[in-house]
Formats: structure tokens, sequence, C-alpha cells
């Protein structure tokens, strides 16, 4: 780095181009693209890192930063300023630029299933979950944790039989996981979640405490000779962690999952579709979230209400009874409603969607929703093919380090 | 600029020296067959045709293409028991055989797991082809099939054999010479057989227990022999991610034996020099090994995420082909061991096999009527391709499931323009 550096100070500007490729947290790089801008003086203009000084060269660095911060305020100014005489002026105001985020910018994925894609379609049908997607089998689900620690009923467990429907708890005991998969299969059930957990925890946690446990992970099989997912968990807050918490319900929930673009991630999707019943009961009105972003997968749990606009939020908050779902208001409100969406619709009608989202998170009065049950977070480690086989499993995705060679790419 | 720091990995892509010319064809498990191109010095590959409606039941298992120059034909088993024959050059059906030796029993029992098409038996007529089936219960049979233009098989000479009665074959391969063939499986030791007489002429013996008394059962998943003149020599994998080198004049138990990452050797292919091998496993790692020393030459890096189940080595250029559960079929340079290409072709590929009579240039249409176009690909254990096409049937061989994947290179240069 030192070396490089100094070789840099010869070049010049070919020595500021190099600074602008090389690692952001250089305090050069700030400067060599302040410094692009007018080409002429970069070769004349002194670069911070080329001062040896630490106090000096913080000093200038410091500097520089004031006086883009300054410029920025000022064009933000500006812009204000024009937008609003164009607003007075009964003009059309000058179009805002949209910022640069890492989801516009996400590199190119072939995988990303496309909707004229007959073999998608074929494959969806002849995939493991077809048969409970297509209603033929009911969900059921057994959930158990790995060994050595189900003493003590973990309340991790007992939310997520609360949220997940026609799902059991069984504990681990001493048995292989394939002989339980043998067990499970026997006796019907369609998938099998396994809570793992490590780590204890360290002497003082609040979070995802779980008997002294910290919740590492999550297995979810499909049977009978389902895929094998095997998930990271984050982030765990348990309904008591939750302010105002709403109290879910044994309905059917509605099921919301966003974002699930490619073959991989449409295939994780469907396993998560196939832990809940087909047919929600809308009259529930509870629903279930799994938000990927940037391959993290959220879960959230809502009750939500409906509201008509004019009333004031002061009355409907908390009030379950406000439902105007038989009114004929409800029309106007479709929008906001949360509709069961099947995978393949979400993606083709995902900008509305998440607008809709959006839109029931700002309005509190449009849609108050409690939030029930556990909120977690979830990362993809590896699909394995066919059930859980640690020795013998071949894998359909694995995570490796070499993939996470460009901030930009997903795999979901 | 490259690396950052010594140990984080690239993030600055390297340039691909993009793909010599070459045609190869994937199967996946929706049947589907699918033509992969690339022209040019340093073409990219692309999917130019699919064969095939995509249907489940019509999985491809096995392959296996005789890409001589004229009449090269493609052989395809299916899931459901279905042998196809077919035009490599266009994707015609020439004959469909179904291939269920006993019709009372179920064809889904009792799924092919390989197929060989005969090379040499091919070169008098081409009216008739032979191939050699293999099921997973260990059933073996070589069947000579007519190919007649009206698209009507009449299946001749027909031999089968128990290849073992216990246990499930889930691994063949056939030699160069096409004389032998081997087969393995979960519980088989590997055994090699002598074509002409149906007998079985040696068995492995498993290796002694090591120090810690632990015994792993026998599980062969890939296997693969090391060079085209020589039977007595061939290289398997086991599920318990092994690689094995045997000898059979020399001794029943493995000569040399390899342990490579954690994940079971879905495919093995050998380069014909006869002093390398490409070892790929369940978790996507895709590696050279010397045979000679044992050693590991390199790995291949490139982003392979899904379990490799075929491997083929292109017979001319130094090209290496590999697919399997993640989608894609990838192409590298067997020397740098670098990625020339990757193509995303949708579904869990089965299988991969070139067509090494491949050019750029047009030609004056070639005329493989493959009325008997029985390919024998011994050596190229083709990589179970789901073809949807016109399968031919192929009668399955019973080839040892080699988790190579064969470089079948057709040599369709004609149609090609």
């Amino acid at each position: 780095m030192g070396g490089k550096r100094k070789g840099r100070e010869n070049k010049g500007l070919e020595g500021e181009e190099d600074n602008m490729a090389d690692g952001g947290y250089r305090s050069s790089a700030s400067n060599s693209g302040h410094d692009n801008v007018d080409g002429s003086n970069a070769k004349r203009q002194l670069l911070p890192s080329m001062i040896k000084n630490k106090e000096k060269r913080s000093a200038v660095h410091a500097k520089l930063k004031h006086q883009k911060k300054l410029e920025k305020r000022k064009k933000i100014k500006a812009r204000d300023a024009a937008e609003k005489r164009a607003l007075e002026l009964g003009e059309e105001p000058l179009v805002r630029k949209t910022p640069r985020t890492i989801e516009n910018t996400r590199e190119l994925d072939e995988t990303i299933c496309k909707p004229d894609d007959d073999e998608l379609f074929v494959g969806n049908d002849a995939d493991e979950f077809s048969s409970i997607l297509k209603q033929e089998q009911t969900p059921k689900v057994l959930i158990t944790t790995c060994r050595f620690n189900s003493t003590r009923g973990p309340a991790f467990i007992t939310e997520l039989l609360s949220v997940i429907p026609n799902a059991h708890y069984y504990k681990r005991g001493t048995y292989d996981l394939k002989k339980i998969v043998e067990y499970a299969k026997k006796r019907d059930f369609t998938s099998l979640i396994v809570v793992h957990s490590n780590r204890r925890e360290p002497a003082v946690s609040i979070l995802h405490e779980f008997d002294g446990f910290l919740i590492d992970a999550l297995v979810i099989i499909g049977l009978p000779d389902g895929p094998t997912a095997h998930f990271k968990l984050s982030r765990l807050v348990l309904r008591k962690d939750i302010k105002n918490h709403g109290n879910p319900t044994s309905h059917e929930p509605e099921l919301v999952l966003n974002n699930f673009t490619t073959r991989l991630g449409h295939r994780i999707a469907r396993l998560l579709q196939s832990l809940f019943p087909v047919e929600p009961n809308f009259r529930g009105r509870r629903v279930v979230t799994f938000h990927n972003q940037r391959d993290f997968i959220f879960f959230r749990h809502h009750r939500y209400i409906f509201e008509t606009k004019e009333v004031k939020q002061a009355d409907s908050k908390g009030d379950v009874a406000k439902v105007s779902k038989g009114e004929k208001k409800s029309q106007e409100k479709t929008i906001v409603r949360l509709q069961y969406v099947i995978v393949e619709v979400l993606m083709w009608q995902i900008d509305g969607l998440q607008s809709a989202l959006i839109g029931l998170e700002k309005h509190q009065s449009l849609m108050p929703n409690k939030e029930c049950g556990p909120r977690f977070t979830l990362k993809l480690i590896s699909l394995q093919h066919g059930t859980f086989d640690s020795k013998g499993g071949e894998y359909e995705w694995v995570h490796k380090p070499e993939m996470d060679t460009s901030r930009r790419r997903f795999f979901l | 600029e490259k690396n950052k720091a010594g140990t984080m990995p690239r993030t600055i892509a390297v340039e691909s020296p993009g793909c010599p010319p070459i045609r190869a064809f994937t199967f996946d498990v929706l049947g589907l067959v699918k033509v992969i191109e690339s022209r040019g010095k340093q073409g990219t590959p692309k999917v130019v045709d699919r064969w095939g409606e995509p249907d489940s039941s019509k999985c491809i298992v096995a392959a296996s293409i005789d890409d001589c120059k004229f009449h090269p034909l493609l052989a395809v088993a299916r899931k459901g028991g279905q042998i196809e024959l077919l035009n490599p050059l266009n994707g015609d059906l020439h004959v469909a055989i179904n291939a269920v030796d006993n019709p009372a029993m179920e064809p889904q029992e009792h799924p092919f797991v390989g197929l060989h098409l005969f090379k040499k038996l091919r070169m008098d007529s081409c009216r008739s082809c032979t191939l050699l089936t293999c099921t997973g219960k260990g059933q073996a049979s070589i069947r000579t099939v007519e190919v007649s233009p009206a698209d009507s098989a009449s299946l001749a000479s027909h031999k089968s054999w128990i290849v073992s009665a216990a246990g499930d074959i889930s691994c063949y391969k056939v030699d160069g010479s096409e004389n032998y063939a081997l087969f393995g499986g979960k519980g088989v030791e590997v055994n090699i057989w002598d074509l002409d007489q149906c007998s079985k002429i040696w068995t492995a013996k498993p290796p002694p227990k090591n120090s810690l008394g632990i015994f792993s059962p026998t599980w062969f998943t890939s296997v693969t022999f090391l060079s085209k003149d020589d039977h007595r020599k061939f290289v398997a994998g086991t599920n318990n991610h092994q690689v094995r080198l045997y000898d059979i004049s020399a001794q029943r138990r493995p000569v040399m034996s390899l342990d490579f990452r954690e994940t079971p050797i879905k495919a093995v292919a050998e380069d014909e020099d006869g002093n390398t091998i490409y070892v790929g496993n369940g978790s996507g790692d895709l590696a050279s090994f010397d045979i000679r020393t044992g050693k590991l030459l390199g790995c291949f890096i490139g982003k392979c995420s899904g379990s490799i189940r075929s491997i083929a080595r292109h017979p001319e250029l130094p090209v290496l082909a590999s697919c399997g559960l993640d989608s894609y079929l990838r192409i590298w340079d067997v020397k740098s061991r670098q990625l020339l290409s990757a193509v995303f072709l949708k579904q869990h590929l089965t299988a991969t096999v070139f067509d090494s009579n491949f050019t750029d240039e047009v030609n004056p249409p070639s005329n493989e009527e493959q009325d008997a176009i029985e390919i024998q690909r011994d050596e190229e254990a083709m990589v179970p391709v789901k073809r949807k096409k016109a399968s031919k049937d192929s009668e399955g061989h019973k080839k040892q499931k080699a988790k190579k994947k064969s470089k079948k290179i057709k040599g369709h240069v004609a149609e090609e323009p």
C-alpha cells in the first residue's frame, strides 16, 4: 500500500485514477473524485494521502470533506428552491434523479424467472411441493430441535407453533435426524423443521434467548423426499419483546413472498409456501410475510384491520372491530388489502404489491397492523437435493466464498 | 488491479479467453435435450436448439453418443424405461424402444441407470445398432436394434444377464475396446464383465479396515477406465468422498485411494493422456488429479454451487464440460483450469456429451441417415442427458454409470451452417 502511494505521486493523473479504483476508505478516493472534475488541476493539487504528517493530513482531509458537505447542501437548497419556484409558477418541476441503490444496480442475473418460461411451469408441476400447493395434500409440519437442549420448552418453538397452522412439536431425544425423517414420513408429515442452536449464551444476553442457547439455524426438510434448506437465523425478536404486539389467532394466514426472483429463489419460496395451507382465511386478517432483500429473508407476522380513510387514527388503533371488509368501501381499499399472492404472480406484479406494502406501513390510519409473533431473519446457507444427508448428500446450491466477489450479486 | 488482500476472493473479473468451437448436448430432468454450440475461436456457447417437450416423466437418466463422421447416433435412456435413438444433427427420432424386459415389471421400479451405444459394431451396416443397458437392480442386457426407415424397431440379438443380485447398481462404464464393462453401486463392489461371454472376470475387494476400525459400507458412485487402450486400470469414486484406483492385474484391493473433500464423488472422467483424472463431487467442486502420484493438480474455480452430475472431456480440444444440479453447463480449459463459459439451462442437468465432429465451416450436407446408428459410446459415459428430443431408443447399456461426463463430441459439422 505504501509502495503504491509512493508510485502514485509520480503518476499524477494516473495516480488519481488509481486512487479512485482503490478502496473507498482511502481519503484519496474522495479527493480524486473531486479532482477529476477539473482534470487540469489534478497534477498540481496535493492529495491528502501524499502528506506524510498525520496531523496535517487529517486536517486537510477534514477540510476537503467539509467543503464537499457545504457544496452538497448548497446544491440541495438550490434544487429545493427551484422546485418550489416551479410549483408556484405552475410549471413542472425538474424530475428528481433516482438514487442509485444496490438493488437498483443489481448484477444482471440470467437465472431470474421469466413469465413466459414453459420449462418453469412444468418444473413446478413436477417438483416436490406441487402436491401440497395443488391442494392434494394438506401441510403438516413437525418441529423439533437439535440434541441436548429440548428439556425446557423454548419460547421460540411455541411461537412457531402458533404461526404455522397444523404444526406439531416433538422432543428431539437422541434420535438420528434420518430416523426422524423416516418417522415423519410414516406419519404423513409434509415438512420437518429443526431449530438448531449450538452456542450457549454469554452471561448477559437479551436477544434470542433460548433457555441459555442462542438460536442459530433453521433446517427445513420437505417430505417425503423434498429438498433440505439450511438457513442461518439471526435477529430473533420474540413476541413478548415487541411493543404493542398483537395476539395471533388460528386462522389460516395469508402469505406474502416478496422478491424471490431467481430460479433458486423461486424454489425456496415454494418450500416456504408449502409450510402453510394454500387457502387463506381472509376473515382472519392474519398475514405472514417472507420478504427477501439482498439474500436475507425477513419474516414478519401481522394482524391487520381495515379502516376507512376518513376516520381518525385515534379511534381505530387496536380496535379490531372496525372491519370494513364486508362493506362496500372495501372496494376502494382493495389495493391496500393484502391479497394472497402466489409467488408467480408476485414476480410479475412486484412493484404494485410492494408499493401497496409501503402504503400499509406509512398510512397507519389506513391499516394499523399489529405485529404478532416472532420476527427473525433467515439467510440461505445451502439447499440439498433430497432429505437431510450430511454425508451422502448432493447439493443443489451451496454458498461458497468464491461467489461473494461482487457486492451486487444475489442468489435468491 | 488485482486483489486488495491476498486472501480475499477475486473482485475484478478476469477476461475470459472465450471458448473454442464446440458442440455439446445436455440432458435434464424434464427430458429435454439442449444443443449448445460455440462458434469461432473465442465464441460464447449458446443454446441453439432444444429437443423434446418438458415432461418430468421423460427424465433422461443416461445418454450415449457415437459421433462418427457419417451416421452419428445419439442414444438416450429415459426414466420410464424408454430408449430412444436420435439423430444428433437435428434431433429426429429414429427409433423408440420400450426396453423393459419383463412386461409385468413396472418400469419405474427398475429404472435405467446406464446406457452405452457400441461404436465398433456400427461400421458395417447402418441399419442396426447395439446397445448395452443396465437397470438399477442389476439387470444388464445387450441388444441389437434394427433401425429401419419406417421407424419401427425390431430387436435382434438380445443377451442379458444379472450383474448383481443384491444391491443397486449406480455406476457403469464400457471400456475403449468395448469388450469389457464395469459395474458398481451401493453395496455392490466394482466388477468387470467380459461382454462377449457375459461373464464376470474380476471383482474388487473393499480396502482393509482402517486403524480406527471404522467400516464404511461399499457405495460406488462413479467409475471410469483410465485409458482407452487398457481395460485393466480404472478409477472409482465412492459415496464416502474417496477416489480409488484399481488395477485388475495387480490386486483386488485398490492400488491407491485419495480423499477429496466431503461429499460423494458424483462424476469422474479420464483425460486421454491416461494420467489425469477429473473428479466432481456433490457440492460442486471439480478438480483434477494426477493418478500416477495421487497428487491434486488443482481445483476448477467457477462458482459452481450444485452437485456435478457429469463431466465430459473433449477428445481433441483441451476443454472440459461439467453439468449438474445447479442447472449450468460449464466449459473449462483443461490446462489453466479456468472457466471459459457457463451456460444457464434452467433444469437440473443429468448428463452432457460432446459432439467431436463439429467444425465451424460449412460442409456439404452430410447424410447421416442414422438408420442404424448405433453409436457406441464406450468411453463416453454418456452423461445421462435428458433429451427430450426424439429419443432414439438407445438401449441403455448398462454401463457402469460413469459419473464422468463423457465428452462426446458430435461431429455434426455438416449440418451446422
